[in-house]
């Protein structure tokens, strides 16, 4: 099977189709915020306030902005350690991000869990998980407790293209799949797992595509830089699920700009190669549709310093707050809120 | 008060609990329709359905991972990993996710669920389906960890592992399955972290755990009658949280401890055990504290050698006498 | 005998664990030794044959006497002893005689025995028990003034169990006349009479540790007790009557908001005790506060020799530790000006800790140069304490307590709740005046109140 030639690839690759030019703004400014605040973790590191590990996702906008678009307030996310940008669009404040990456008071979890583990349950966002695989079988959970209850609550659960070698993803696919579960898998297809392309270790060109069929799935393959398509596979993915007709598999192609993490500059990749998926950026591609579909620079501009002084804002506020209290390095092992292990 | 095996009041528990909360679901590999490989779950299926009792392929991650999921978002589920020895296949779930996903999150995330596993040698099963692995778990924090010795504490603890907000390993000797006891009538319900003193004696207190519990109060017997050396044995029943206080004041009483531990000897919880006794009442013991354990060899398959592995009511005898006489 | 303290002038043997021509290893228990307040071990200096033991036990003999002579092991007599350091700082008679042997009384100072059997094989430990007895025994007869030599052992060759112990105990409670003394009980015949099982059972308790006997055995009613001292108790009580005719006492107290010590001691209360086990209390902050306060104040960390005082440019500081109903003991922490208040925390809980087991060196208690008494636990308003001799002053803790507060501002005072506790200082009258006193507290007191203190852990 052509895993390029899906019908809901195909249908989603028409840009224009019938987007609100509101929905459109939505997901113009919402993929600006992640880009910016991002871009101001990069230099927060230079500078030496945060610490630490922190994976940017810089050039893999367009499929956070576009997932959380498409999404129910009460839909569940799960993603990985690149996780900044899914902890964003689902509402969750720039503060309380960089808070977290510089391990202060303000932070998300006050510090406890770092750039790795951004979670917020009041946001339905329920976890960046650090270990490879791991969160797949728990959005599995996540998504037959939502069966269980009847609610109508589709889980999310973004992955890296590393993932898909891993015994964790066949596990997830396989029970989610025999039990029907209302999970969408999307796989952030980066070309490269850490340091190593994807191409150099897995056995199959595409590699959570062509591993669709194993489960019984339908192979979908996607622009992962292009907004409007990742939202409307989104929009049909989610209204699947929720239906009762089980998971899906998205593949979603991307490129990050930087490096794995922060001590890697990615000095492995082909300059070309690079050159050609800059030239995508989803960014500036969608301004350049924007404007070509008639919405005015000035209100792109605005939105730009809008987003712009926001994350300002909320480096200050980040900046600015205590480191969290001690007390906290014993809080909360137990659902008491305490640590202890014996009388 | 009912006569149930071991392995009856697994279910008896599991009932008790799923017909009290519908949030308690059910999960594992043959639990359902099968019964459980070692029929501890039989007739669960017939009374509460597919929906909450649910076979699973060989998958412990997306066994214990769907578990997690599921406890973060409502349900309390029960999965049962077939034989403890299989914990080394979804470790990343237990350790990394299940343990410290409350506290990472600053306490945003509950994670009320139960991991029955089979769990100890005496079978005959060989290296890797013998192993007693509790140690492996109490080294992790953010886990509670829970060993049964008899019917009526299965039920008990069970109950008690389901109704708490944290995760619980529970472990069941598999030795023990065929074992008989009295089970309270009606609704049962332990506690967790409490030991409990099986037999008061003024010479030697005996810690034991699960399978060696039975085996030291047959050593007990032994000692009081042919040796006129008294002893009290102790089951500690829960590793974490440990009531260390049922057991200082047990070792303090007669200034003698003995653990006696079916893991291999690193690391085995006694050792914990004797540390906490060592630090907080040193001027309280009348002679070294000992450890009878599993010698740190994998176990065999073959009837003696196993045998010869396993702590025996004879062996602690022996190390008893060594101490005491 | 070893010098426990500048205020030891004897002490007394109290049992030896050892036999003229028994063989002994570095560091293993020769003799348990009585003295001012202090009851502790005396290890080996060395390897080798204990030759002869001088003082038996049960007598008092001067600080500086030889005890016994281990000769090392291989040394042919004539050869040359090395004079140990701490037997010439005493003054004794150097035992030029004595060929390649120990002195016991250096124990605790700087000898080192003969080296001569080091080639010796390990001894495998824990198997040969005859010899040894265990933590509760040693407690038991550390708690109970006991002489072990009267109690017959029935472990495994003739050691001498816990039970044992707790039978003896339970029978020389049963004899009232012969039991009111450790003098008395050492006299007892080893064969005593074995009480019912389930009285020495009740006499164990691990947490809640029974009174000695003598001090428990109930009264018949209407009739009058008499409680014999202890001997720590009479100690005590001598120095409390000597340090009171001795230095003119004066009371001084200042008021102090311990708000700035609460907050952090509230951040790292709980960080503090699963890093260290012991809690963060006030009193190292005070401890803290007082050791910089010593070092402006110098007169006050003094002693008064004839018609001089001695200025110390250092601060040991004294801890009175509470032994129960045995008596008060203040051992030194040396150079605690030297320490953070972190340090200072570990310190105090470890010297009070050693002090209640009985497990002090000679060199705990000697040297104090300044001594805070701590009566806080117990909410006392204020206490009057008396100076440890030769020291010039000694400050009491007492309870911390939520109080309203006046708080001046220049747009208006207002009340506020803070954690109000007074310390009280006695000061000798000879040495300084009120005016100096004050000063000194006052500081103390302006160093809680406006630190900004920090702890690591």
């Amino acid at each position: 099977m052509d895993a390029q030639t899906t019908h809901a690839a195909a249908s989603a690759r028409t840009p224009e189709g019938s987007l609100s030019p509101e929905t459109r703004l939505k997901l113009y400014r919402s993929m600006v915020e992640c880009r910016y605040l991002e871009k101001r973790a990069y230099d927060l590191f230079m500078q030496n306030l945060i610490k630490g590990t922190s994976h940017l996702g810089l050039g893999q906008e367009a499929i956070a902005a576009g997932f959380a678009a498409a999404m129910r307030p009460d839909d569940y996310t799960f993603c990985t350690y690149r996780g900044h940008n899914h902890t964003l669009v689902r509402g969750v404040s720039m503060t309380k991000i960089l808070g977290e990456l510089m391990g202060n008071s303000s932070g998300l979890m006050r510090g406890k869990g770092g750039s790795m583990h951004l979670t917020s349950v009041e946001h339905y966002m329920m976890g960046s998980y650090a270990i490879v695989g791991a969160h797949l079988t728990i959005a599995v959970g996540a998504a037959w407790s939502a069966q269980y209850r009847g609610t109508e609550q589709v889980a999310v659960c973004f992955f890296g293209d590393g993932t898909t070698n891993i015994g964790a993803f066949h596990e997830a696919l396989n029970l989610a799949v025999v039990w029907k579960l209302p999970v969408v898998f999307v796989c952030e297809n980066n070309l490269y797992m850490e340091y190593t392309s994807i191409h150099q270790v897995t056995a199959v060109e595409h590699p959570a595509a062509d591993r669709a069929s194993a489960y019984g799935l339908e192979p979908i393959l996607i622009d992962g830089n292009d907004v409007d398509v990742v939202y409307r596979t989104a929009l049909r993915a989610l209204d699947v699920a929720r239906r009762g007709g089980g998971p899906s598999l998205i593949e979603a192609e991307t490129y990050r700009h930087g490096g794995h993490s922060r001590a890697d500059p990615g000095k492995y990749r082909p300059d070309d190669e690079v050159k050609a998926w800059l030239a995508k950026d989803p960014i500036p591609r969608y301004r350049a549709r924007l404007i070509e579909l008639g919405i005015e620079e000035a209100k792109l501009a605005a939105i730009e310093q809008e987003v712009q002084a926001a994350v300002d804002r909320a480096t200050e506020e980040a900046r600015n707050a205590p480191p969290p209290d001690l007390s906290l390095a014993e809080k909360d092992v137990w659902a008491n809120g305490g640590s202890a292990w014996r009388n | 008060m009912a006569e149930l095996t071991y392995r009856e009041a697994v279910a008896a528990g599991l009932a008790q609990e799923m017909r009290r909360d519908p949030r308690v679901v059910f999960l594992g590999e043959d639990v359902a329709a099968a019964g459980g490989v070692f029929k501890t779950t039989v007739g669960l299926l017939d009374e509460f359905g597919p929906k909450r009792v649910k076979d699973t392929p060989i998958s412990e991650q997306a066994i214990l991972g769907a578990a997690m999921g599921a406890a973060m978002t409502g349900l309390r589920p029960v999965a049962e990993i077939m034989f403890s020895d299989f914990f080394a296949v979804c470790w990343d779930i237990v350790a990394n996710q299940i343990a410290k996903t409350r506290y990472m999150t600053d306490g945003q995330c509950t994670i009320p669920l139960v991991i029955r596993s089979a769990n100890g040698g005496g079978a005959r099963f060989g290296a890797q389906h013998s192993q007693s692995v509790e140690n492996w778990a109490m080294a992790i924090p953010g886990l509670k960890v829970v060993a049964p010795s008899s019917p009526a504490d299965v039920k008990g603890l069970l109950a008690a592992a389901i109704r708490d907000e944290d995760p619980v390993l529970f472990f069941e000797q598999k030795s023990l399955y065929a074992t008989k006891g009295e089970v309270p009538d009606g609704e049962h319900v332990d506690e967790l972290g409490k030991a409990k003193v099986l037999r008061e004696g003024k010479d030697v207190t005996i810690v034991a755990l699960a399978a060696m519990v039975p085996r030291s109060l047959k050593a007990a017997e032994v000692l009081e009658k042919e040796h006129g050396i008294s002893a009290t044995v102790v089951d500690v029943r829960s590793l974490v949280p440990l009531d260390t206080q049922t057991i200082l004041t047990e070792v303090a009483k007669t200034g003698r401890l003995v653990t006696v531990e079916e893991n291999p000897r690193l690391c085995g919880w006694g050792a914990e055990i004797a540390s906490i006794v060592a630090d907080e009442i040193f001027w309280d013991l009348d002679g070294p504290i000992v450890r009878v354990t599993t010698p740190h060899v994998p176990l065999a398959a073959a009837n003696n050698l196993e045998d010869a592995q396993l702590p025996s009511p004879e062996k602690i005898v022996a190390k008893v006498r060594e101490l005491v006489d | 005998m070893p010098q426990l303290g500048e205020t030891v002038q004897e002490g007394t043997v109290s049992v030896w664990h050892k036999q003229v021509g028994d063989r002994v290893e570095p560091d293993e228990i020769l003799a348990e030794i009585e003295t001012d307040k202090v009851s502790m071990e005396i290890p080996s200096p060395g390897r080798g044959i204990l030759k002869e033991i001088r003082v038996q036990a049960g007598a008092t003999v001067p600080v500086g006497a030889v005890l016994a002579v281990v000769e090392g092991e291989g040394e042919s007599a004539g050869a040359q002893a090395p004079a140990p350091a701490a037997a010439a700082r005493q003054g004794a008679a150097a035992p030029s005689g004595e060929a390649a042997q120990a002195r016991l009384a250096a124990v605790g100072g700087t000898a080192t025995a003969p080296a001569a059997a080091q080639n010796d094989p390990p001894k495998p430990f824990g198997r040969v028990r005859s010899q040894r007895l265990s933590p509760a025994v040693r407690r038991l007869a550390a708690e109970h003034s006991l002489d072990l030599r009267a109690i017959g052992g029935t472990g495994r060759n003739g050691r001498i169990t816990r039970r044992d112990v707790i039978d003896f105990i339970a029978a020389r409670q049963a004899r009232p006349a012969a039991a009111q003394s450790g003098a008395a009980a050492a006299a007892a015949p080893a064969a005593a009479p074995r009480p019912a099982p389930a009285a020495a059972a009740a006499s164990a308790p691990a947490t809640a540790r029974a009174p000695s006997p003598t001090q428990a055995t109930p009264a018949a009613a209407g009739a009058e007790n008499r409680v014999p001292f202890t001997r720590i108790r009479r100690l005590t009580a001598e120095h409390m009557v000597r340090s009171k005719a001795t230095s003119p006492h004066v009371l001084q107290a200042v008021e102090v908001d311990f708000s700035r010590v609460d907050t952090v001691r509230k951040a790292m209360r709980d960080a503090w005790r699963a890093r260290h086990g012991h809690s963060l209390t006030y009193l190292p902050f005070i401890a803290y506060a007082v050791c910089q306060a010593l070092r402006e104040f110098p007169n006050i960390n003094s002693r008064v020799e004839g018609d001089s005082l001695v200025l110390h440019d250092y601060v040991h500081l004294g801890i009175a530790v509470d032994l129960g109903a045995e008596g008060l003991v203040a051992p030194v922490i040396k150079h605690a000006d030297q320490l953070s208040v972190g340090q200072l925390s570990t310190a105090i809980y470890e010297i009070s800790r050693r002090a209640r087991e009985g497990r002090l060196k000679p060199d705990d208690l000697s040297g104090g140069t300044y001594t805070i008494s701590n009566n806080g636990t117990f909410g006392t308003l204020i206490t009057a304490p008396i100076i440890n001799q030769p020291q010039v002053a000694i400050l009491s803790t007492d309870g911390v307590r939520k109080r309203p507060v006046v708080i001046e501002h220049p747009d208006g005072d207002s009340i506020a709740i803070r954690p109000v506790g007074i310390l009280a200082q006695s000061f000798d009258h000879r040495a300084v005046d009120g005016a100096y006193s004050a000063a000194f507290l006052d500081r103390v007191r302006k160093l809680l109140e406006t630190t900004s203190w920090t702890v690591d852990l």
